[in-house]
């Protein structure tokens, strides 16, 4: 499996996974988030277990099980650490405290190293039986509602070490917190190559017209992702350009919001016969996959931003992606170079009306984009620094690690 | 000529994984004020290590980068870019020099603005990862070859990290090419390159044209 990402990862990083596989392997690796599908987080994880347990390591990926009280409480807590004023109760963070305790009692935590993914599973580290361990922050702390952050903050700082995706998520903590970029697969079935015969075969199911022009956003039916903007900077490039809209996303099992949502959006569509609104299955991946080489022009308006997967996953297609400065969004996009950062809907629209009528610039920029995701945002590079994070534990917190043959 | 060779060179490569400090600087003042705090390893990673992240911009370390593209500072951004940092014996005579250019902004009006949220500088450190690349050469056509494919992260831990390792404002490509290859002004013709005034890519070009010039007068070499 890791010789399959030959020629496609830069070696260097192939390299450095081996070497940090001997050093680790025969060891236990636990992931735990709270869903197996929908979202950026399951994706990464369903691909990475199987690449750690081929480098030796016993890896393992568990998840929290809940209901539906409880994960409308952690999507309030979630919304509350990207900024929105919402009181999370005494009675609330007890509930959640106690479905951790019960599913503590369920999960095996019994492991070398235990990843942490997210808020929602966090408190787990009350009933940590040895091991070193990490919390993971896939989300955008860079404005938190101080109250919620603060009461995290208790359970985070038992850990051993916290990693965000961004510098500026970073939460001031006495434990050791180390950036690192997520990722994508490029082997996967939503970034793997497909065939001439698959995209005429998902178009045709999906009913979407080959030979129009397509402006696509893929992401959750969620108001940080605005969806409503893009519909609205839609109809401003329609003005001068003729072309569809794609926006696809699919239900994630953590999300109660997400009908509310779509719903809303549908509404503000209204009957215009060039927008496609896609609710597609979880695990839809080959569609992602040719509706991202389908498009023109991929926009991710987010105001709010974990990291954005989306961007790198469309960047990989060779396509210019239209991002909002908001999350990671800055960190894959290098604005004017590889793709275009926007603050606003007319910005949104400006930038798609200027690669629509300037193909060569789009093809060139799209050209960057992937050159840029294949050094910075493939799996291969985010279970290296994984890894090298728990090495670097191993060794007492070493930062300076050389790797010579064993 | 070219099969004069003693040791080969083996390339080896690093890489960082960030790791904060915890501490940001929205505004020039707090900028000066952690930089007197901070770390030398954090003064490294913002300025050595910017070299590594393969910049394409005009800057030549982060604080200069971000005070031109969060504050606005242009003329700063200049005076800081403009600080060679392999011209210190230390990274204590380094860090007093990048000061006494905030300083001189700091005595002049108007004061800068703040720097909008979310685009503070976010001092971090590294942890890094040093590690063979199973490539070597025994000889210039070798090197060439090497040198023409390797990451340029290999680039830079055997031209600009090689610089505070060795001390001498020598570099490990040099170091070879003079002691171990017998070519000592292919040696010197490296190392008068200025990493300082190259992105990773523009030394990696300088490398094979002054390889291949000599590998060039090698084949035209008459021997009996």
């Amino acid at each position: 499996m890791i010789t399959d990402y030959a020629g496609i990862s830069p070696k260097g990083d192939l390299l450095l996974l081996q070497k940090l596989g001997e050093r680790l392997s025969g060891k236990s690796f636990l992931h735990i988030n709270s869903t197996r599908l929908g979202g950026g987080v399951a994706e990464i994880l369903q691909r990475m277990v199987p690449i750690l347990a081929e480098l030796g390591i016993e890896a393992r990926w568990d998840i929290i099980e809940g209901d539906q009280r409880f994960f409308d409480i952690t999507k309030k807590i979630h919304n509350a650490l990207q900024g929105d004023q919402v009181q999370i109760s005494a009675e609330m963070w007890d509930y959640h405290a106690e479905i951790n305790k019960k599913n503590a009692e369920r999960l095996n935590l019994e492991a070398d190293a235990v990843l942490i993914h997210d808020p929602q599973p966090a408190p787990l580290i009350e009933f940590r039986t040895g091991g070193k361990w990490i919390w993971r922050c896939h989300i955008d702390l860079s404005n938190p509602a101080k109250d919620v952050a603060h009461f995290l903050k208790g359970y985070c700082e038992k850990y051993d070490a916290a990693i965000f995706s961004v510098a500026k998520f970073v939460m001031p903590m006495t434990i050791n917190q180390f950036i690192i970029l997520p990722s994508i697969d490029p082997l996967s079935e939503k970034n793997r190559e497909v065939t001439k015969e698959e995209i005429e075969e998902t178009a045709e199911r999906l009913h979407i017209p080959a030979d129009r022009t397509i402006l696509l956003q893929v992401s959750r039916f969620d108001l940080f992702k605005d969806p409503v903007g893009v519909i609205q900077a839609y109809r401003m490039v329609k003005k001068y350009n003729d072309c569809i809209l794609i926006l696809a996303g699919s239900p994630a099992t953590d999300d109660p919001e997400g009908e509310a949502v779509l719903a809303a959006v549908r509404e503000f569509a209204a009957d215009d016969p060039d927008i496609y609104i896609l609710m597609l299955p979880a695990n839809s991946d080959r569609e992602i996959n040719v509706l991202q080489r389908m498009a023109t022009v991929i926009l991710q308006k987010s105001l709010k931003e974990g990291f954005g997967l989306t961007v790198a996953e469309g960047m990989w297609k060779g396509k210019p992606v239209i991002g909002g400065a908001a999350g990671g969004i800055p960190m894959q996009i290098v604005d004017g170079l590889n793709g275009f950062l926007v603050h606003s809907v007319e910005g949104a629209a400006f930038r798609v009306r200027q690669l629509l009528n300037n193909p060569e610039m789009s093809r060139e920029m799209g050209q960057r984009a992937k050159d840029h995701v294949r050094t910075n945002f493939l799996i291969t590079r985010q279970i290296r620094d994984y890894l090298a994070v728990w090495y670097s534990l191993e060794q007492g917190g070493r930062t300076v690690l050389e790797l010579w043959q064993r | 000529m070219m099969e004069k060779t003693i040791g080969s060179f083996e390339f080896k490569q690093c890489v960082i994984v960030p790791k904060s400090t915890g501490q940001s600087a929205a505004n020039l003042r707090q900028l000066r004020t952690l930089l007197t705090s901070v770390s030398d390893e954090s003064i490294f990673h913002h300025t050595y290590q910017y070299f590594l992240s393969g910049h394409v911009l005009e800057y030549t370390n982060a604080f200069a980068h971000w005070v031109a593209e969060s504050l606005g500072e242009k003329a700063l951004s200049e005076h800081l870019s403009n600080i060679d940092p392999y011209s210190f014996p230390n990274i204590e005579a380094f860090r007093h020099e990048l000061l006494k250019a905030i300083d001189l902004r700091l005595e002049a009006l108007p004061e800068p603005r703040d720097a909008m949220v979310g685009e503070e500088f976010f001092f971090s450190e590294a942890l890094t990862l040093i590690f063979p690349l199973h490539v070597r050469a025994r000889n210039l056509a070798e090197f060439l070859i090497a040198i023409r494919y390797i990451d340029k992260s290999s680039i830079y831990y055997h031209f600009y990290e090689a610089r505070m390792r060795l001390g001498g404002g020598t570099d490990d490509f040099s170091k070879w090419f003079s002691n171990s290859v017998g070519q000592e002004s292919l040696g010197e013709r490296l190392n008068a390159i200025d990493p300082f005034m190259h992105t990773l890519e523009g030394i990696r070009n300088h490398i094979v044209e002054a390889v291949e010039d000599e590998v060039r007068r090698a084949m035209e070499e008459i021997t009996s």
